[in-house]
């Protein structure tokens, strides 16, 4: 059995294990929800001013309202119970007793909490599709629908490794959530607070938190395609949240690159626990 | 040490484990040959599990070093784990898990192919009794059928070496007098295997080497015999007379053989200064004296003995 494989081993099994969760299922619940709440809202007769190039761009309304908010709790979730959840319940032992290398578990883990996001992403963005078209009628630009959805997984990573290097150096998964969500909004803070504040120092600081890039990147790269150049969303993000894609892209990069590297340095050193909850 | 220490399968040298000021191991050596079945003895927190996390590469050592057939698990685990099979002290399984499912897993890690692995899972929950129990959640199972379990995990890929921490806590007496065969019989295919219990009768049976451990270092490490030759230094006859008369103990005490006499009410305790089963010879001097004996008793010194003693600090 080769790397790949083993890696492969522990991505079906980080599978296996979330699925089991049902705290990942009410959150998925809750982020479905959060989606269809507005449509509904919305669908009402008070909003019948909207105009045609709002209701055929609803689609990307629902995908990225998702990702804003939900599918980033979601994602903190997984990653935060990835690694601390087998130090907690002592199940780490299991695995890493066994002919596989600490850097092929903690890929296959954080490879596996990325494949599980996938598969809520594909969840809400199905929902969005479904909706938008069954309330505002026919959606245009749908071909575009690939290329959002692996902007939007790719935009996630930010907070995703962040979290997962918590999960890892906490060894606690409430701690690890905690942490990630606390990083989270004091970072969405400060960025509506430069948004509104002038100067260019402001500007450029605010592009450096790790807020900006996971916000900004999908929504910069929508503008950029011209997807849906009449949504409403994507125009009020871009005003709110400016920025440049590749320089968005570069920064979830090195964002990634490091809380992942800074987890597996942790790991490949310390000692693996015994049960600790 | 004997010849199979040549090629020692496990290699453990001067292992230092700390905790901060607590010093948890303080070089620990010893080697297990291959064919052992040896006994990891220790009072609670001797330093048993450490040592065994170590080996295992789960637990970084501060000085010292861990070979399995000659490769340090921490640099490869890869290839020196995948002939070592594991079973922790108190197990926690994955409970979302079938027992089948779990089975299934470490197949695939150890890089069996699915017939394998279907054949294996098989015959391992039918080995260990959970035949009804495969397609159960794990979240179902009781203490001592996840200690079973873990045991079926640590042989799915017929390991050369077993590691078995504390293996039949929890089990029922029927279980634990199967899984004790079970590792004896492993010893007897060849397999190492090493066991950490607190059982000192189930080691004496079942383990050919010793080794014991007690504030993190190694009190003695041998041959089962021998470890109970250094350690125990005498044989004693109990013997229970109708009478004890002055007479027969003189002529007891007066005995080449005999070191010590104790009088206890009707009862004798003949201390032998060799350890050979002399009752024959006491007997004869009995009778002689007009003694009449209701019982005669050798209590042979065992693992329990040599034990206590290196705990006390006796021994060679």
């Amino acid at each position: 059995m080769n790397a790949l494989q083993r890696i492969g081993v522990i991505v079906w099994y980080e599978w296996k294990r979330a699925l089991a969760k049902k705290s990942l299922i009410a959150l998925l619940i809750l982020a479905v929800s959060f989606e269809v709440f507005p449509f509904m809202i919305l669908s009402g007769s008070s909003f019948s001013f909207m105009g045609t190039n709002i209701r055929e761009t609803m689609w990307l309304t629902g995908v990225l309202a998702g990702q804003s908010l939900f599918v980033q709790l979601i994602a903190m979730q997984i990653a935060g119970s990835s690694m601390s959840e087998e130090y907690e319940q002592g199940t780490a032992d299991v695995l890493l007793s066994k002919p596989i290398t600490r850097g092929q578990y903690l890929i296959g883990k954080f490879l596996g909490g990325i494949l599980l996001l996938s598969f809520v992403e594909v969840i809400t963005t199905v929902t969005a599709l479904v909706l938008s078209y069954g309330i505002f009628g026919t959606q245009r630009d749908i071909q575009f629908v690939p290329v959002m959805f692996v902007a939007i997984i790719y935009s996630i990573l930010v907070f995703y490794s962040l979290t997962f290097m918590f999960s890892e150096f906490l060894r606690r998964s409430n701690l690890a959530m905690f942490a990630g969500f606390g990083v989270f909004m004091v970072s969405q803070i400060a960025g509506i607070f430069s948004a509104f504040s002038t100067g260019q120092l402001y500007g450029g600081m605010a592009q450096l938190l790790p807020t900006w890039s996971a916000t900004a990147f999908p929504v910069s790269l929508a503008a950029d395609l011209n997807v849906s150049s009449g949504s409403f969303f994507v125009s009020a993000l871009t005003l709110v949240v400016p920025g440049d894609t590749r320089l968005a892209a570069a920064i979830i990069a090195v964002y990634t690159l490091i809380f992942f590297l800074l987890a597996y340095v942790r790991f490949a050193k310390s000692d693996v626990t015994k049960k600790t909850a | 040490m004997d010849d199979l220490a040549s090629e020692p399968v496990i290699m453990v040298s001067n292992l230092t484990k700390l905790y901060g000021d607590f010093t948890a191991l303080d070089s620990v050596s010893f080697g297990v040959g291959k064919g052992w079945v040896y006994g990891y003895l220790g009072p609670n927190g001797a330093g048993k599990t450490t040592t065994i996390r170590i080996i295992l590469g789960l637990l970084k050592p501060n000085g010292g070093e861990v070979q399995i057939a000659g490769i340090n698990p921490s640099n490869d685990p890869v290839r020196a784990l995948q002939i070592v099979g594991y079973a922790p002290e108190l197990p926690t399984l994955q409970t979302f898990f079938t027992g089948e499912q779990l089975l299934d897993l470490m197949g695939k890690i150890y890089g069996l192919s699915m017939q394998e692995r279907t054949a294996s899972t098989k015959k391992l929950l039918d080995l260990v009794g959970l035949q009804d129990w495969g397609d159960k959640k794990i979240g179902k199972y009781s203490k001592g059928m996840i200690q079973r379990l873990s045991v079926a995990t640590a042989l799915v890929s017929d390991p050369l070496v077993l590691i078995m921490d504390e293996p039949t806590i929890g089990m029922d007496p029927e279980a634990t007098a199967h899984f004790r065969n079970l590792f004896a019989e492993l010893g007897k295919e060849g397999k190492t295997v090493f066991i950490s219990s607190h059982l000192l009768d189930e080691v004496q049976r079942i383990c050919t080497h010793v080794g014991m451990i007690n504030k993190g270092r190694i009190l003695f490490d041998g041959p089962i015999s021998q470890v109970i030759d250094a350690f125990t230094q005498e044989w004693i006859v109990e013997a229970e007379l109708e009478k004890v008369t002055e007479d027969i103990v003189s002529a007891l005490k007066g005995l080449d053989f005999v070191e010590n006499v104790n009088v206890d009410g009707n009862k004798l305790a003949i201390k032998l200064k060799e350890k050979k089963d002399l009752r024959g010879e006491i007997s004869s001097e009995i009778f002689k004296h007009k003694g009449t004996l209701l019982g005669l008793n050798l209590h042979k010194a065992t693992l329990e003995d040599a034990y206590l003693r290196a705990l006390r600090g006796g021994g060679e």
